[in-house]
């Protein structure tokens, strides 16, 4: 039975602690050096309560609502439990109180102290006090018999002595400890302990074992060791049942013996070897909690038979059930039911209770042996410990069929807000979005609300009094959004302060119906919404009218709205143990009026609850849990939810965390504060914001091609929300996506290229299936450049079911905005794909070898075409046009911005190609990052589109859509005319991103007379037509046509040139091409390859 | 060189800022800075943290090492030791001057920290007195100065420079006795 060591958390500052439980267990209580009494409810409890009782304290005791402190300032003050007001004095020394302890029925405490004496006092009124004199050095602890009998007391002079309490006279001493002049240089706190119930033995920790004397006889009964205590125990402490006795050590073990066999059951390295110097059993066993010197606290969990314990748990229940009604019996009959349910079991042949019968018999006689004097049945005894030990596990096991031992209910986490802190804090943020924050003061002062936005453009702070106790509020661009809970006189209240509006009226209250309160809000765009707890969702607008309500399934958790997005987490029903059973639902508000996600479970790491949802500036859903995992929706998966980010991975110590307060998809930036040893953030001092990166969960990250992987599909999920925001009408950054796009293909390249070093061939193809249709073209290429001709097969169909797919695609799709931005997408960041084609080759330099030479002059070349394409459509090639263009506010260029445009033209001459390639690439990568940066703030704001399609496509697609139908006019054109030679799809690239050619010129001024030739001809037809026509002229004619094309589009670079002689070349045709032609157009190699197989 | 001059040069230094306003990256001379997102921390230089703040468009984050615990280990390491202790910043002098004037709002303890780079300047500024002084006495040929800061150097060097000169002025026209002395020999 392997004990669970919970991890150990921080819980005071360094230094000496010591720990105690509640009665009923549900607390644990530290106290420290920080002179503070720390009230935990459960070792997860992020926000114990706190109660500061001194400088310093040394120990404490809990028992019955009374907390009892030893402190630095010679004194023993008593508080009231758990409230933690302070309730007097109990008795004061000369010099510091070390240790102090209860009484088995709480009714005395005894204290040890530095001037070398032992108090005993009446806790009631701190009267009979009782002083034990006899001890030659500060003494380090005592303990109460059970019986109250005997007083157990160990000190610095080197002596463990017994005193009979009534007499106030020393028993027996034994002088077995190390002399020390003070405890702060004793080797040991030496804590003793006597057996519980029965007091029969009382447990020593000498150096290294653990000495057990009897009583009466007091002679040593035995002496419990481990191998594994290397240094002396410190600490000793007996289980409720007095059968197992752990130990805590100065090196930091912990460790548990079974007393009867004085066999060691369990033994367990603290975490970091830091001295153990408090230990304690959970009141009904199976729980040890412990702390160290340095501030910890930690818990051993199942520390012993965990179904022993698990029955003796809910006898506990049991008992304390009873107790309850104790009062309504005399002792008598309480006894004799007692007595009937202790009987019961013992002729009980349950199986379950057959392990635990009878080792609790065996106590109980051994028990009855020693007690010489006490002629009570073993029954009675038991009875007589019942009465005794309030809140003691009674050694007598459970009616069987009062035990439950199915899964346990968890409780329901409450409504909560995201990005706000609890509010029993005086103060707290009550939420830390995207947009800024909202502060609450509740002091004696001061009831007031602080609004603060991040970005001062928006509006100025705000302070607010809370007259009305607002708890509750969501902040957006447009408003604040404030909620009270009702009162008995006062509804339940919904504030809105809408700062944006144009009018003077920038506020509105409404009442909740009676008995209705608000427990969560959220606000959207135009919109805002309240959760109340008659389970209803009310939607208001900004401006205060009401508008649709509906039921929620379960009670609410939370809420979060962006845009027309409204995003609800509900209890779907109750979960079990540990878990959270949560709904969630998600509903497109304003215009399409639908529910997207209609209450499926909502996925949360195992036992762990929500602590955070919302949207990514973008607009996707994603929500956090208290194990900092932070998922996002993939809405091209059937709404599922992808963990992006692990905060915790992130954290140092196990009791750091983050807090979440925004998500942002681009750039990919996860924004949230560290938060050291808690869960949320103070107000004080101000909190700083760090970025955290996002990753997937991936197998092997470590490895490239898992980081790989782990990129390429990071990219497609971020990148998701385009295709969502284009689809409910926003405008998207084109940009930003086309740059996504050729990240995500880039990727694939390279893992294309990794799997072909590999020889993982099937594995290439696999690769191929994700990419598009041109990058497919490249790896067709690469592979047939590394000899892989069986790979380079079988890409070559793929590229061509591809193509065919993609035509289909485009004659099916309904809506060609979007296919001709794909298209357009494609041939633009085509020819930045073929330069990156430079570094993937790069790596593989190696494996090529010789036929370089002409390859890279390839290279070079489609790097010349493919540059000035890009803005050939903008009449000039000045790099202003490429440089930031509408984001830089005023207009004006930077003069002292490096602009990447400018490089390629610079590199033209070289014939370093490889290295260039890459260069160029890279400085394009880096520009557009700027753009990223820049428009990241702004990209917060959804932009609805009002005629979306056409005017989008007339404005800032009008470069590439103008060329697009004249490409697909030459594209045809081409194919026929030429048709299959070497010009494949690469070539009629490079045409479509070209200028207006001599040609088309001439074309265009001899339409009409070739129409009027030819009135039924198809588009096509004319043009083929028309080339012919053409190609009658003479090449003076032609080189005329040419000149005027070129005064046209101005004055071109040498590239620009050399590109219209291509075109010429083409439209020439030539059968036999020339040298020159190899030269120039490059991608004859390739085309060739994917187009043969037709 | 002047006081203000070094203080120019500390105006490189770079501050953390939390700014309140968006903006795009900027391109200047001396390097890119931003992009500019409200909320977000971005480093930038001094003299640009100062600008935005007077203008309120910025709070400060102040230097990890202007902390009250920190700088009050510092001064007694620097009390402690015979010779200059390591500072955590090369112009902690100018930046804390800068920062506590401008922005002192955004440092807790202002006062707490403004006394106690005080006291660590005039901790250091002693022993270079001290130094200089034992220099001097002992006539030395060359001294070495390890972990001076340039304001601390600027603040001696023009008078340590030129009582050195006037010295040896002196000493060169005591010298010619003993050199004639030892024409005689």
């Amino acid at each position: 039975m392997p004990a669970e060591r919970k991890l150990m958390r921080y819980g005071h500052s360094e230094g000496h602690t010591d720990v105690c439980f509640e009665d009923t267990g549900r607390y644990i209580v530290t106290c420290g050096s920080d002179g503070d009494v720390r009230i935990w409810e459960g070792l997860d409890d992020d926000d114990p309560k706190s109660i500061n009782v001194g400088e310093r304290a040394y120990s404490l005791a809990l028992k019955d609502g009374k907390l009892v402190t030893a402190l630095s300032n010679n004194t023993v003050q008593l508080h009231t439990f758990p409230e933690g007001d302070p309730d007097g004095i109990l008795t004061r020394f000369t010099t510091s109180a070390n240790h102090v302890t209860f009484n088995s029925n709480g009714s005395q405490i005894a204290a040890a102290s530095g001037d070398f004496m032992i108090k005993i006092v009446e806790v009631s009124d701190s009267s009979h006090q009782k002083t034990l004199r006899g001890h030659q050095a500060p003494v380090l602890s005592v303990a109460f018999d059970p019986k109250d009998e005997f007083l157990a007391s160990a000190s610095c002079d080197g002596s463990v002595a017994v005193w009979n309490i009534e007499d106030q006279v020393q028993v027996i001493s034994w002088n077995v400890l190390q002399k020390s002049n003070d405890v702060s240089n004793s080797k040991s706190l030496c804590r003793l302990s006597w057996q519980p119930i029965s007091g029969k033995l009382l447990a020593v920790p000498v150096d290294r074992l653990v000495q057990l004397y009897e009583r009466a006889s007091w002679s040593l009964v035995s002496s419990l060791s481990d191998d594994f205590i290397t240094q002396a125990v410190n600490v000793v402490a007996w289980s409720p049942c007095g059968k197992y006795l752990a130990a805590g050590s100065v090196g930091g073990f912990l460790t548990v013996w079974d007393v009867e066999t004085e066999q060691c059951i369990e033994r367990e390295k603290h975490e970091r070897g830091y001295t153990v110097c408090g230990i304690c059993w959970h009141p009904s066993g199976g729980q040890i909690a412990y702390t160290d010197t340095e501030g910890c606290l930690g818990l051993l969990d199942n520390v012993t038979d965990s179904s022993l314990f698990a029955s003796k748990k809910d006898k506990v229940v049991a008992a304390k059930k009873e107790s309850k009604y104790e009062d309504l019996f005399d002792e008598d009959d309480d006894g004799h039911f007692m007595d009937d349910l202790s009987v019961k079991p013992t002729s009980g042949t349950d199986d379950d209770d057959d392990d635990i019968m009878p080792s609790a018999a065996r106590r109980q006689k051994s028990g009855t042996f020693d007690d010489d004097d006490d002629d009570d049945t073993p029954i009675d005894a038991a009875l007589k410990m019942d009465k005794d030990v309030v809140g003691l596990p009674p050694a007598v096991p459970a009616v069987p069929q009062q035990i439950y031992e199915g899964p346990m209910p968890t409780r329901p986490q409450k409504p909560f807000q995201p990005g706000s802190t609890p509010t029993h804090l005086i103060h707290r943020f009550m939420v830390w979005n995207s947009v800024g924050i909202v502060r609450g003061y509740n002091d004696e002062q001061d009831n007031a609300i602080d609004v603060e936005f991040h970005d001062t453009s928006i509006h100025h702070a705000m302070h607010l009094t809370n007259s009305l106790g607002h708890i509750l509020a969501d902040l957006s661009r447009e408003a604040v959004l404030l909620a009270c809970e009702g009162t008995d006189e006062l509804a339940s209240k919904l504030q809105c302060l809408h700062f944006s509006s144009w009018d003077t009226n920038k506020e509105w209250i409404v009442d909740l119906p009676k008995d209705e309160d608000v427990q969560a809000v959220c606000l959207g765009q135009g919109w805002g919404a309240a959760a109340t707890s008659a389970r209803l969702i009310r939607i208001f607008s900004i401006g205060g009218v009401q508008k649709e309500i509906f039921s929620l399934p379960g009670p609410i958790v939370c809420m979060a709205g962006h845009g027309e997005q409204l995003f609800i987490v509900f209890h779907r029903g109750t979960g079990f143990d540990g878990d959270q059973s949560l709904g969630v639902q998600l509903f497109q508000l304003v215009q399409k009026r639908m529910q997207v996600i209609c209450g499926e479970p909502l996925p949360l790491s195992c036992k762990s609850y929500l602590s955070w949802m919302g949207f990514t500036a973008e607009g996707t859903p994603c929500y956090v849990d208290s194990d900092g995992v932070l998922r996002m929706l993939n809405r091209c998966l059937g709404n599922t939810w992808t963990p992006v980010c692990n905060t915790q991975e992130n954290c140092k110590g196990k009791s750091d965390h983050y807090w979440v307060v925004g998500v942002h998809e681009i750039p990919q930036q996860l924004r949230c504060i560290p938060c050291k040893g808690s869960r949320f953030p103070p107000t004080l001092p101000r909190p700083a914001v760090v970025i955290l990166p996002f990753k997937l969960p991936l197998c092997q990250t470590a490895t490239e091609k898992g980081s790989l992987e782990e990129q390429y599909w990071r990219s497609l999920l971020f990148h998701n929300h385009f295709d969502f925001q284009l689809s409910s009408g926003y405008e998207i950054d084109e940009e930003q996506r086309c740059k996504g796009q050729k990240e995500q293909q880039e990727l694939l390249m390279k893992m294309f290229a990794l799997s072909c070093k590999l020889e993982r061939e099937f594995r290439c193809v696999e690769l191929a299936e994700l990419m598009t249709q041109n990058v497919v073209t490249l790896a067709i290429r690469y592979a047939s450049r590394s000899h892989r001709m069986a790979l380079a097969q079988r890409l070559g169909d793929l590229a061509l079911e591809k193509t065919v797919a993609e035509q289909e695609d485009s004659e099916h799709t309904g809506y060609p905005g979007t296919w001709k931005k794909t298209r357009c997408n494609q041939s633009e960041s085509e020819c930045e794909e073929v330069q990156q084609l430079g570094s993937y080759r790069e790596q593989e330099v190696m494996q090529e070898g010789c036929l370089e030479e002409q390859d890279e002059q390839e290279q070079m070349n489609i790097q010349e075409i493919g540059k000035p394409g890009l803005n050939l459509f903008n009449k000039d090639i000045s790099h202003d046009t490429l440089s930031p263009k509408p984001s830089s506010k005023d207009g004006r260029v930077n003069p002292f911005k490096v602009s990447s445009s400018k490089a390629p033209a610079t590199f033209v001459p070289s014939r370093m190609t490889n290295i260039l390639d890459s260069m160029t690439a890279s400085c394009k990568r880096s520009s557009s990052g700027v753009f990223s940066g820049g428009k990241a703030g702004k990209d917060a704001i959804l932009k609805p589109l009002a005629p979306r399609p056409k005017s989008k496509t007339q404005t800032t697609l009008l470069k590439i859509s103008g060329p697009k139908a004249r490409k697909k006019e030459m594209e045809k054109e081409s194919t026929e005319e030429e048709g299959h030679a070497s010009q494949g799809a690469s070539a009629q690239h490079s045409v479509n991103i070209k200028p207006k050619t001599g040609f088309q010129l001439w074309l265009e001024e001899n339409r009409s007379s070739l129409l009027a030739e030819n009135p039924d001809l198809e588009e096509t037809d004319i043009i083929k037509e028309a080339m012919g026509h053409f190609r009658t002229l003479t090449a003076e004619d032609r080189l005329s046509w040419a000149e005027r094309a070129k005064g046209q589009t101005g004055e071109v670079p040498d590239v620009k040139k050399r590109a219209r002689v291509e075109d010429n070349d083409d439209f020439r045709n030539d059968k036999e091409s020339n040298t020159k032609k190899k030269k120039t157009i490059d991608t004859s190699k390739l085309s060739a390859f994917a187009f043969n197989k037709n | 060189m002047d006081p203000s001059e070094v203080e120019f040069l500390a105006e490189k230094e770079m501050v953390t800022i939390i700014s309140n306003f968006s903006l795009d990256k900027m391109y200047l001379i001396g390097g890119d800075l931003g992009p500019f997102n409200p909320g977000l921390p971005v480093n930038v230089p001094l003299w640009l943290a100062l600008n935005l703040k007077q203008r309120q468009k910025c709070r400060i984050v102040p230097p990890e090492w202007m902390d009250v615990e920190k700088l009050e280990e510092i001064r007694e390491q620097e009390r402690k030791e015979e010779t200059f202790t390591p500072i955590p910043n090369p112009h902690y002098m100018e930046l804390t001057k800068l920062l506590l004037n401008h922005a002192s709002d955004n440092i807790p303890k202002a006062d707490e920290i403004r006394t106690l780079v005080k006291d660590i300047w005039d901790t250091r500024v002693a022993k270079l007195r001290l130094s200089a002084d034992s220099f001097i006495s002992q006539l030395e040929a060359h001294a070495k100065l390890d972990n001076l800061t340039l304001m601390e150097i600027n603040t001696t060097r023009t008078f340590l420079l030129d009582s050195l000169n006037s010295m040896y002025k002196l000493r060169a026209s005591l010298q010619p006795q003993p050199a004639a002395k030892g024409h005689h020999y």
